[in-house]
């Protein structure tokens, strides 16, 4: 192997070394389970809650025939014949859920000890009740009502082909959630990794030791391979826990042979130069940081959120001009293509156009960090500011 | 093995390296010493190639050089601002150093090892560098500096942090390393552990030469003459002393004793009549200078001597 990528690659394994631990992730895996169950428990037993029928008592039917009063969540109790202070103490006891008193066709009132979810269902049985009563009433013909009241059914043709099934959207918005994921990991380690060797004073002999070209490098590499390792793990769960669902009968199956291959391709190669170019552009800024305690710089974090943001007005025309750009142009493309693709018929010269910039920008990004690195990580005690940065920038 | 020619280096207002050149023989211990801010770090960096000079050239041995410079394999270097991956076990540490200058890890770990018993460090090999005392980091952090066996290495302030008894340890190392065909740059403050072992040293201050050569050159340059020893009884006419003739410097050394250095050529018995007017002489004898007192006795008279 050539000196020099041997020299990488030793940086590589050091840095993914340096931050990856198994344990981390099992231990990550096991909290997310943890809460999942959790979740799951307590929304099994809400639901379970929810559709037991609470027992309402009826004091007063009002204008409405009781023998209108069934529903299949509901169980309505005639207890017109009961007086109003037995049954509170119903209710204080908790032998009755409720009591409901109809005033007049306008007009009716609910007494519970707290809020319910079931006060919804019963809020619409009365309406139906209501209407039903009135329509009787006004001797206009119920079928004609039903007529008035159906939707028109408008169904969707779209010109442009192409446009993807339900199952390539969700692997879209899995797929920019990875690499946002993975970018903000990327973030935090590279932060860490470099900050902390010219806190440690490590840098001076590395720095004697191999080109800082060669340094930043690794670094990019390793740290990126952290967030992918993550990809691939999470990912891997996530298979795992569609065909656990599918062993329940739920048709995930077939939803995941709707996934368009040559989609999936196009996401992975942008996952993977997206997480590389931001990890190549944060090592650069990390290099800039004396302290990070103190440091202004740090705000540049946030800067991988915003094209994710520019990914949403995909929802309003997914075709128009600006935002068929920013599906090209390096920044954004990571978020905002893979939202176009799913949502319209995207040329296939724009996803090749898309990661060949990708391509090129992450190649000169690691050049720029590696000027940037080579002069900055020896600077202690004071931050080059913008200027002396876009100046390294513009070298490249 | 290496030669510094006419070298300057400007940081905006300071030039923290002006005109010098000197050139380290191979096989040899140079010492490089001068107060603080006298340009000692940065002509080290230039050397190791951190940093570019402004002008002049620096050039190395051939057997340093491969098709695109220098070959940093060949190089080791243990820089005055030094530090090690607090949160890495020692021997991984070490492997991954040695590894960045071109051994392979199986080789490395198996050196490390044996560098690690040697400092009575094997049985933690395992553990944190932040689990290690300052000393014993500084035990790490120089054999990770030497080994990859380099052929020139550069030892900023190698003694530092050590106690007396490990600071002749590192020095029976550093005299090994020359043994073994290392060409060592040595830059230190201790100055009686330099002049046993360096070959050859360079003084300098604000930038320049001040003086180079072996010790015995530099005694000849920079304090011509012999130094006298005289014990005195009772109280001494400082001032008396200084009124003597023929001498270059004087200073006290403890009770009653005191340190005169002649100038070259100068007639003893000039001296030890003017030595006499000062006070009562118990005792008498002339010695030779050593490193310390050419060092203190060169800067002092340029007013900034920090040690």
């Amino acid at each position: 192997m050539n000196n020099d990528l041997k020299i990488v690659w030793e940086v590589t394994k050091w840095e993914f070394n340096r931050f990856f631990k198994w344990m981390d992730l099992i231990k990550g895996l096991l909290f997310f389970m943890f809460f999942g169950l959790i979740g799951g428990v307590i929304g099994y037993w809400l639901a379970s809650d929810t559709f037991t029928p609470p027992d309402i008592a009826v004091a007063n039917y009002g204008l409405f025939d009781p023998s209108s009063f069934e529903h299949s969540d509901l169980n309505f109790i005639d207890h017109t014949a009961t007086d109003p202070d037995t049954l509170g103490q119903k209710l204080t006891q908790g032998t009755i859920s409720a009591i409901l008193t109809i005033h007049s066709a306008d007009d009716a009132s609910i007494r519970v000890p707290s809020d319910r979810a079931w006060i919804f269902i019963l809020e619409q049985f009365l309406n139906e009740l209501r209407r039903d009563e009135k329509i009787a009433g006004s001797g206009v013909d119920p079928e004609w009502i039903s007529a008035l009241q159906a939707g028109i059914g408008l169904s969707r043709e779209f010109d442009k082909a192409g446009t993807s099934a339900a199952a390539d959207k969700i692997v879209a918005g899995i797929a920019i959630f990875l690499v946002l994921m993975a970018v903000f990991m990327g973030f935090a380690y590279q932060f860490t990794a470099i900050t902390a060797e010219k806190q440690q004073r490590i840098t001076e002999q590395v720095i004697s030791a191999i080109r800082p070209q060669a340094w930043i490098d690794g670094k990019i590499l390793g740290i990126s391979g952290i967030g992918m390792i993550y990809i691939l793990f999470y990912g891997s769960m996530g298979i795992a826990g569609a065909f656990l669902l599918m062993q329940f009968g739920i048709p995930i199956g077939s939803a995941l042979t709707q996934i368009n291959p040559v989609f999936l391709i196009t996401f992975i190669l942008i996952v993977l130069l997206g997480i590389l170019m931001w990890n190549s552009f944060y090592a650069a800024i990390a290099a800039t940081i004396d302290d990070p305690n103190t440091s202004q710089k740090t705000g540049w974090m946030t800067m991988p959120i915003y094209p994710v943001m520019l990914a949403f007005f995909v929802l309003i025309n997914p075709d128009s001009v600006p935002i068929t750009v920013l599906g090209i142009i390096p920044f954004t493309s990571y978020a905002v293509l893979p939202a176009r693709m799913v949502m319209t018929h995207v040329a296939w010269w724009e996803p090749v156009l898309a990661i060949l910039l990708l391509m090129i920008t992450v190649h000169l990004f690691r050049i720029a960090a590696g000027r940037i690195f080579s002069t900055a990580i020896m600077m202690v005690g004071k931050e080059p500011g913008l200027k002396e940065m876009l100046y390294w920038f513009r070298r490249v | 093995m290496l030669t510094f020619s006419n070298v300057t280096k400007q940081y905006s207002k300071v030039t923290a390296v002006n005109h010098l050149s000197f050139s380290i023989q191979k096989g040899e211990i140079f010492a490089l010493l001068g107060p603080n801010g006298a340009g000692k770090t940065t002509s080290v960096r230039m050397i190791m190639q951190i940093i570019e000079p402004d002008s002049g050239k620096i050039r190395f041995d051939p057997g340093l050089i491969t098709g695109k410079g220098v070959d940093r394999r060949l190089l080791g270097y243990l820089p005055e601002e030094r530090g090690l991956y607090q949160e890495s076990p020692i021997l991984k540490t070490l492997v991954y150093l040695a590894a960045l200058r071109g051994k392979e890890p199986g080789w490395a770990r198996k050196e490390a090892i044996k560098w690690l018993e040697r400092f009575g460090l094997k049985e933690r090999m395992n553990d944190k560098i932040s689990a290690l005392s300052k000393g014993n980091q500084q035990k790490v952090q120089f054999i990770s500096s030497i080994l990859h066996e380099p052929d020139f290495v550069v030892l900023d302030e190698p003694f530092s942090g050590f106690d007396p008894i490990n600071q002749e340890f590192i020095s029976d190392c550093i005299r090994e390393l020359r043994q073994s065909g290392m060409t060592i740059l040595l830059s230190a403050h201790q100055m009686q552990l330099v002049e046993r072992i360096a070959d050859r040293i360079l003084l300098i201050s604000d930038g320049k030469e001040l003086v180079s050569g072996t010790l015995e050159e530099i005694r000849q340059t920079i304090i011509s003459g012999q130094k006298i020893v005289v014990k005195y009884e009772g109280d001494v006419n400082s001032g008396q002393l200084g009124a003597i003739q023929g001498i270059s410097g004087y200073q006290v050394i403890g009770e009653g004793e005191w340190e005169v250095y002649l100038n070259e050529g100068v007639v003893l018995n000039g001296i030890l009549s003017g030595l006499a007017l000062a006070g009562t002489i118990n005792d008498l004898k002339t010695a030779e200078t050593n490193l310390h007192e050419i060092f203190i006795h060169s800067f002092k008279n340029r007013g900034h001597v920090d040690e």
